[in-house]
């Protein structure tokens, strides 16, 4: 499904990724684990097609077609979806309009029929109990006065309607508790499916307890420097990063 | 318009609406010792009134003419209809002249409508400066209304006022409305500023404002003239102890808009919420002046307003707090924030504090800025392109204070005509 080679991304002309291979398959689940700004968010931000990422070498393809010659509404139709790590404020705009406009953009691009307001409204409502999240908040404007947890909720919510073939989870945990941490999972697990990937970046393996990834990567200074299964990020919760940098350092 | 054009026009006027004369005259002598004021004057330093002063506009009809009037009822369908039914009084001024057959002016309880004699009107509050077009008004007077309320009363539904540019001819019109909120009473006025066909011309109304100890007025106005009609307008208003006052503008047409809002807090616990949306479409101009003086203690105002300018569009805000020595605890709010769409467009804005009270609250700001390129990112993030996003950007940044604007249905329609402005007008249907 997502093939990245040898890609090299700078930010501001500082290199941020020198030389990353990723490849997920149809129905996996991929994390992304690493200390601080060794560039897990600059991945998901230009998979996503931020401008001021530049892509100065590599390639990414997205079921065979590349992602990178792509604007951010094309890939978006093309079934790419980005959880923010910081979810954007939009004061004036409901989250209910931008839930419709992007959904009907998306369905115009595929040459789907768009939904009307009735069976919108009969989609949002099992995804809104899903998410425990109240009918009112349709009202309110994107992620205007949201809590942390409202906002990487809405992200989820957003996630859910939006149906994409390839997630992007960019540290959706951080800064939830237990309770809400639970919810965000349930929402993410209701997703999978044999024809759907995701890739959680994160700090933390206590999301990893809940949506049980099939790979876990530790990305450091620009390249994957270690992969395995489940139990690395146990190890990496356990032991930290230093022993990997030590040893991606000493090959 | 010269001197001696206006001497001619006046002649005219005098004939077709006759009535004492020598006020009027004193205000046309008063106003052609300056003349038109040009941008060598501060307070007109950016806006030039040069196509106003050079249009030769002529006087209106005395008489609203059968098949212009049939336009106009159409048009008002159009436009009011859903609240004509809850309306306490309609008033329909066309080129100036009040329409009594389009109009209801028999009020409901507590609400009195007088329609003005020339000679009557009032020339703004005691002691201010004489504003040069509101001399030009009250010499051309030719029409307008009194509202008064009757102390206590709550009037029931808004007082609509049309005031239209039929089209006809090249007109200069200048109507007059003054309001008096007695002791305790409530009013809602809803001023709706409208072409009935592709008008040329200038409308140039002065509103008078009086409100006695604990009355509450709303005056909310739609401007959406054509491109090749000049509006300006300016609003004086008393307003006395523990009484408010609140105005929303929403400037959408025009090829010269110039608004003066003028509000003087008389009395403790008198309160001033301003605020107002303009959109400056390309080749459009459009001017927000605030004047609020706080001239006694325990006084409270909130100005905000947004502009938006595309292109060849100009936009200006200038607003001013006077805050008078004996007032004290004052607390007074003056914000502008404007959206530049393209980089030729461009938007002046100065808002302005002037304290002499030490014990005061005030805060002033100003912003002027683009499309924000995390919204932008986000929104097309979603699936939603380039063009749309941008539109739904501009748009939700003039919806934070057109949704302020009452009844329902003017709002609906700035809504509706803000939308219809954008590059690619986003479908704004309701999803519930």
């Amino acid at each position: 499904m997502l093939r990245i080679e040898n890609l090299h991304v700078e930010v501001e002309s500082k290199p941020i990724l020198k030389g990353l291979d990723l490849e997920v398959r149809a129905g996996e689940v991929h994390a992304i684990m690493g200390p601080n700004g060794s560039g897990k968010s600059t991945l998901t931000q230009v998979l996503a097609g931020r401008e001021d990422y530049v892509v100065t070498a590599g390639t990414a393809l997205l079921d065979g077609r590349d992602l990178l010659a792509m604007s951010p509404e094309e890939r978006a139709a093309a079934g790419l979806f980005l959880a923010f790590q910081y979810p954007i404020e939009i004061p004036g705009v409901n989250n209910a309009y931008l839930l419709k406009a992007a959904m009907n953009a998306q369905r115009r691009a595929r040459g789907q029929p768009e939904l009307d307001a009735f069976e919108f409204m009969k989609l949002i409502g099992a995804k809104l109990e899903l998410m425990q999240m109240s009918r009112d908040f349709l009202r309110r404007s994107v992620n205007e006065g949201f809590s942390g947890g409202e906002k990487k909720r809405n992200e989820i919510l957003q996630m859910l309607m939006l149906e994409p073939r390839l997630a992007l989870l960019d540290e959706t945990d951080s800064g939830l508790d237990v309770d809400a941490l639970k919810v965000v999972a349930n929402g993410i697990n209701s997703l999978r499916s044999p024809e759907r990937s995701m890739v959680l970046v994160t700090h933390y393996e206590r999301l990893l307890e809940l949506v049980v990834p099939d790979y876990v990567h530790v990305l450091a200074n620009g390249r994957i420097v270690k992969s395995g299964g489940r139990e690395l990020a146990r190890e990496l919760d356990e032991r930290g990063y230093d022993w990997i940098q030590a040893e991606a350092a000493a090959s | 318009m010269s001197a001696s054009v206006l001497h001619r026009r006046f002649e005219r006027e005098r004939v077709l609406t006759p009535g004492p004369f020598d006020e009027r005259r004193r205000a046309l002598d008063a106003f052609l010792t300056a003349g038109f004021p040009t941008r060598r004057d501060e307070a007109w330093r950016y806006t030039d009134l040069k196509p106003i002063a050079e249009g030769d506009f002529d006087v209106p009809p005395r008489e609203v003419d059968a098949a212009v009037r049939e336009r106009v009822r159409a048009l008002l369908a159009d436009v009011a209809a859903a609240d004509a039914g809850d309306a306490a009084a309609r008033i329909v001024v066309v080129d100036g002249r009040l329409d009594e057959a389009l109009s209801r002016l028999d009020g409901s309880a507590g609400l009195e409508i007088v329609r003005l004699a020339p000679e009557q009107t009032a020339d703004g509050r005691r002691g201010a400066a004489p504003h040069p077009l509101a001399l030009l008004n009250r010499a051309f007077a030719s029409d307008g209304v009194t509202l008064r309320t009757a102390r206590g009363a709550d009037v029931a539904g808004p007082v609509e006022l049309f005031l239209v540019a039929s089209g006809e001819g090249r007109i200069a019109q200048h109507p007059r409305v003054a309001v008096e909120l007695g002791e305790g009473s409530r009013l809602d006025v809803v001023v709706h500023c409208v072409d009935a066909g592709n008008a040329e011309g200038w409308l140039n109304v002065v509103f008078d404002v009086t409100q006695h100890e604990d009355s509450r007025l709303a005056l909310h106005r739609l401007q959406e003239h054509g491109a090749r009609l000049h509006h300006t307008s300016l609003l004086r208003a008393d307003v006395g102890r523990n009484a408010t006052f609140v105005a929303g503008y929403a400037d959408l047409g025009a090829r010269v808009a110039r608004n003066d809002i003028d509000v003087r807090l008389a009395a403790p616990g008198a309160r001033a919420d301003v605020f107002g949306v303009f959109v400056a479409a390309p080749g459009r101009h459009v001017d927000d002046e605030v004047y609020i003086e706080h001239a006694a203690r325990e006084t409270a105002s909130d100005t905000a307003f947004r502009g938006i300018a595309d292109r060849t569009g100009r936009g200006v805000f200038r607003g001013k707090v006077l805050v008078q020595r004996d007032a004290q605890k004052v607390d007074a709010r003056q914000k502008s924030d404007n959206l530049l769409l393209a980089e030729q467009a461009e938007i002046d804005t100065r808002p302005e504090l002037e304290i002499y009270a030490d014990d005061v609250k005030c805060s002033h700001g100003a912003t002027v800025g683009e499309i924000d390129a995390d919204q932008m990112f986000y929104l097309r993030s979603r699936g939603v392109d380039e063009q749309n996003a941008r539109a739904l950007l501009t748009f939700a940044f003039a919806n934070r204070l057109l949704a302020r604007l009452a009844p329902e249905r003017l709002r609906e329609r700035a809504t509706r005509l803000v939308a219809g402005q954008l590059p690619a007008p986003p479908a704004w249907e309701d999803v519930e």
